[in-house]
């Protein structure tokens, strides 16, 4: 009853929503790839351009992804400061004692950190839109050449599915067994480091008997259920291209150019 | 044809030793078999039930047919097929499907129709006839609306449907239910049921029904009751589960239905035993109008007390207006509570009944501050208040004299005052001694106790919930017994010497005894120990026989607090919230219909003396 959303999907019927997991994967590397290649503002803005666009048909509103920065503002901080006040330059604007800040280190620092969230807002972007099934089921499909390999990607695909089957279980446990245990006088939020860490092993031990003793079962169940590994194992759905997954494929193709592009000639726009 | 045949089969899990290390110094076997020469035999489309209590063998019985045990000796075939040789594992397999107790811990996928498919696809099924597998078996249980859906949403009841599907997906001739309703409510147990009758009648499927509740035995073909790895009854159900003194010993009960007959007639008025509560009405109609009555009426309203003083003091709680919003402004936005009035006055038993989902459990969280007061209350106002209603009201919330909706209360001292006992307490235990887990409140709340005085209150605590304190307390929790392990975990919580007790379900997934037992030690607990204990539950016998006072939660709100006599009397508007009534108002209603009636508290010990004033009152009129 109270769940929320694992891994923060916002539910949808958008355009974004309805492309292919796999495509949006790759999309998501690709755009990665893109965002790292950018050596200037011109390239950061052309990312941008795609990742705006791909926002607007997402139908997630602006407050759900900004949300996902929250998560890492605080690395953004940190490495702002870092990078304002460490960054070797030149012209220098404003120094006390050995700390300085350079022009130099200003252009830098904004342009990292423009990086970085051009690259959460990204990844968010992506889970936000994809459901954690579809998302398993894209990387196994992604993942077959490997088989060719002898790497297990069946069963690398199950058992992400089962944990992410298990997750909204096991963090109601968690919820249960933190209430029982504050009710017995518990106390997690106050005290030192030590403490705190010590105040954990009265939630931890049952959680782990219980994920054991779940394991068990679940395996019993799988095995009355005739689960025999891969071999012989059919598929009941099949992950199929539509023609949003090639406007998807045009789209983001077209970003790498422009970023190759910009990164070769950036003498004429300068 | 024989479904399946068990031979002299015996099982240990110590197996794996060798055959000297389990034999004494005279050469006598001394293993400890989970199955004890067991000869056992289902044939092709009966429904068999098998009884017994917890660890009496008969999940061990399950295993054995489907090959995920072997067995250490005998023979077991299913349809001919040897079920100890692996190669006729997977046939085995594909006609044998178990669906088991914890709804939880047996779907793979997180979406309706994948798990369903897992089955099939297992066994190299093309995809479009998985497709037809899944509507046919989504179909069977009476589930294909939630097809798309997300099994962790789901009821209980619907988890345990969708776990039929996914074994009848593979399209097996027997089915076995593990225990598959031991961890349901009534509502939920009555669906599973239903869908296995279903199945056994209309897909003619052979199913074994591994249960404790003597009422779902009655429903079937055959009764097999287990105890210490033996089968020592077999018969008709209703035969079987009218031997009251032999089923005690093997620490089940009679349903209740026979129990009623049973005991009347013991008491001068014999009436034959019924199965359910139709057919009971109508022996004890029967036996009525023999003894000369066809009329009556209960003018006496009398064992109905109920002490109307408002209290606001120690041991009670008084609570107004409380409203919770999980989720607040979100699409997953949903009113857990919406204004909540009551008042539990100290000493009561208070039951607090409703379905999963009516805010009962928010409720209660709410009564040791695990879940606090709203206090910025204008942010939950509801979306669609119209312009000119009255103002919200003041929420207020008051337990055992502390005052929840100020800041400043000392909740840590009121948590030590209001002990709460969630469901399945036993997965809480987590020390390496017993000692050491009943201490863990006791310390978290009064650092400063001494040594001396831990031990004597963990020592009380153990003794009254009838464990022996020198054998236990420097045992693993978890090397007790399931019945053990409870006690503790209220031990556990008892051992500050609350005020209020609380408990979630305390009797669920327990054999009969082990209920019968908890509620007794609940008591008992009122008695000695603390002044007000409040049970949260769905079983409305549960309530009916153990309660003083009781209310209703229906979609986050009070729909009514009264003595369950007077609750239990309104049986429509019971029945308009999809809840039950308890079996004694069922029969007291048919009685009424006829011309009879009574006027008992609906436990059965009032129900067997009014009915027996009846009889008395015709012999003296005749």
């Amino acid at each position: 009853m109270r769940e929320v959303a694992f891994g923060q999907y916002y539910p949808a019927k958008s355009f974004v929503h309805k492309c292919d997991p796999r495509i949006k994967i790759l999309f998501l590397i690709v755009y990665i790839v893109a965002v790292f290649l950018s050596k200037n503002f011109y390239a950061l803005g052309a990312c941008a351009g795609v990742f705006l666009l791909v926002a607007l048909f997402s139908g997630v509103p602006f407050k759900s992804l900004l949300r996902s920065v929250k998560a890492i503002l605080f690395l953004l901080i940190f490495m702002t400061v870092l990078n304002l006040f460490f960054h070797t330059g030149e012209t220098v604007l404003w120094r006390w004692k050995f700390i300085k800040i350079t022009k130099e280190g200003l252009y830098h620092t904004a342009f990292l950190s423009a990086r970085l969230f051009l690259l959460v807002l990204g990844s968010s972007l992506l889970t936000l839109t994809t459901t954690p099934v579809s998302l398993a089921d894209g990387i196994e499909s992604l993942l077959t050449p490997l088989k060719w390999i002898r790497f297990p990607v069946h069963e690398l695909a199950l058992i992400m599915s089962i944990a992410l089957r298990f997750i909204p279980i096991l963090t109601d446990e968690t919820g249960r067994i933190m209430n029982a245990q504050k009710a017995r006088g518990a106390d997690f939020e106050t005290g030192g480091f030590f403490k705190r860490v010590k105040a954990v092993i009265p939630i931890l031990i049952p959680l782990l008997i219980s994920a054991f003793r779940r394991s068990e079962e679940l395996g019993d169940a799988m095995d009355a259920r005739c689960y025999a590994g891969s071999k012989m194992r059919t598929k009941y759905k099949k992950l199929t291209l539509t023609w949003r997954d090639v406007i998807a494929f045009f789209v983001v193709g077209g970003l790498l150019a422009g970023v190759i592009l910009l990164r070769m000639h950036t003498a004429w726009l300068v | 044809m024989e479904a399946v045949k068990f031979e002299q089969v015996r099982f240990s899990y110590e197996s794996e030793n060798t055959n000297d290390a389990n034999q004494d110094v005279f050469g006598m076997d001394k293993t400890d078999y989970a199955l004890d020469g067991v000869d056992f035999t289902v044939q092709e489309g009966e429904f068999v039930a098998v009884l017994g209590h917890n660890g009496s063998g008969k999940s061990t019985l399950a295993r054995l047919t489907n090959g995920l045990l072997k067995p250490s000796s005998g023979g077991i075939t299913v349809f001919g097929l040897d079920a100890t040789n692996d190669k006729n594992l997977f046939e085995i397999r594909k006609q044998v499907g178990i669906v088991f107790q914890n709804p939880d811990n047996q779907t793979v996928a997180s979406i309706v129709e994948d798990d369903v498919a897992f089955g099939p696809e297992n066994v190299g099924i093309p995809r479009e006839e998985i497709g037809k597998r899944i509507d046919f078996a989504l179909h069977a249980v009476g589930m294909q609306e939630f097809r798309h859906a997300t099994p962790s949403r789901l009821s209980g009841g619907q988890k345990q449907r969708i776990a039929i599907a996914g074994v009848l997906a593979l399209k097996p001739k027997i089915m076995i239910l593990d225990e598959a309703t031991a961890m349901l409510d009534p509502r939920g147990r009555k669906e599973v049921i239903d869908v296995v009758l279903k199945l056994n009648k209309e897909e003619k499927i052979t199913v074994i029904l591994i249960t404790h509740f003597p009422e779902e035995a009655m429903l079937a073909d055959r009764a097999v009751v287990m105890s210490d790895g033996k089968i020592v009854l077999e018969g008709k159900p209703s035969e079987i589960l009218s031997q009251g003194e032999a089923l005690k010993q093997y620490a089940l009960t009679s349903p209740k239905s026979i129990r009623i007959c049973r005991e009347l007639t013991e008491r001068g008025l014999p009436v034959s035993d019924g199965m359910d509560a139709e057919s009971v009405a109508e022996n004890i109609l029967t036996a009525l109008r023999s003894a000369g009555v066809t009329a009556w009426k209960d003018t006496e309203t009398g064992a109905d007390v109920d002490n109307e003083a408002p209290c606001d003091g120690k041991g009670g709680v008084v609570c107004e207006n409380l409203s919770y919003v999980y989720n607040a402004k979100s699409p997953f936005e949903t009113y857990a509570l919406n204004g909540v009035d009551l008042q539990i006055h100290s000493g009561d038993f208070f039951g607090i009944i409703g379905h999963t989902g009516s805010g009962k459990s928010t409720f209660v969280q709410h009564l040791n501050a695990l879940l606090k007061v709203p206090t910025a209350q204008k942010k939950y106002k509801p979306k669609k208040q119209k312009k000119g209603a009255p103002p919200p009201q003041k929420t207020v919330l008051t337990v055992d004299g502390y005052d929840l909706t100020d800041k400043t209360t000392d909740f840590r001292e009121l948590r030590s005052k209001v002990g709460m006992v969630f469901q399945y307490p036993e997965y809480q235990l987590f020390a390496e001694t017993v000692f050491q887990d009943v201490a863990f409140g006791l310390k978290n709340f009064r650092a400063e106790a001494k040594e001396e005085e831990t031990k004597l209150a963990v020592k009380e605590a153990l003794e009254t919930v009838g464990l022996d304190y020198e054998e236990i307390k420097d045992k693993s929790p978890f090397e007790l017994s399931g019945g053990q392990k409870r006690r503790v975990a209220i031990a556990g919580v008892i051992v500050t010497k609350p005020e209020i007790l609380v408990l979630d379900e305390p009797a669920a997934g327990l054999d009969p005894l082990g209920k019968e037992e908890i509620m007794s030690l609940l008591h008992k607990i009122h008695a000695e120990w603390c002044k007000t204990v409040v049970i949260v539950s769905h079983d409305m016998d549960e309530i009916a026989e153990n309660c003083n006072r009781a209310t209703i939660f229906a979609d986050g709100k009070v729909l009514r607090l009264d003595t369950p006599k007077r609750l239990f009397s309104d049986v429509e508007k019971m029945v308009s919230v999809g809840l039950d009534v308890p079996f004694t108002t069922k029969v007291c209603q048919i009685l009424q219909a006829n011309g009879i009636e009574i006027a008992c508290d609906y436990t059965t010990a009032d129900f067997v003396e009014k009915t027996l004033l009846v009889a008395k009152g015709g012999r003296t009129n005749a």
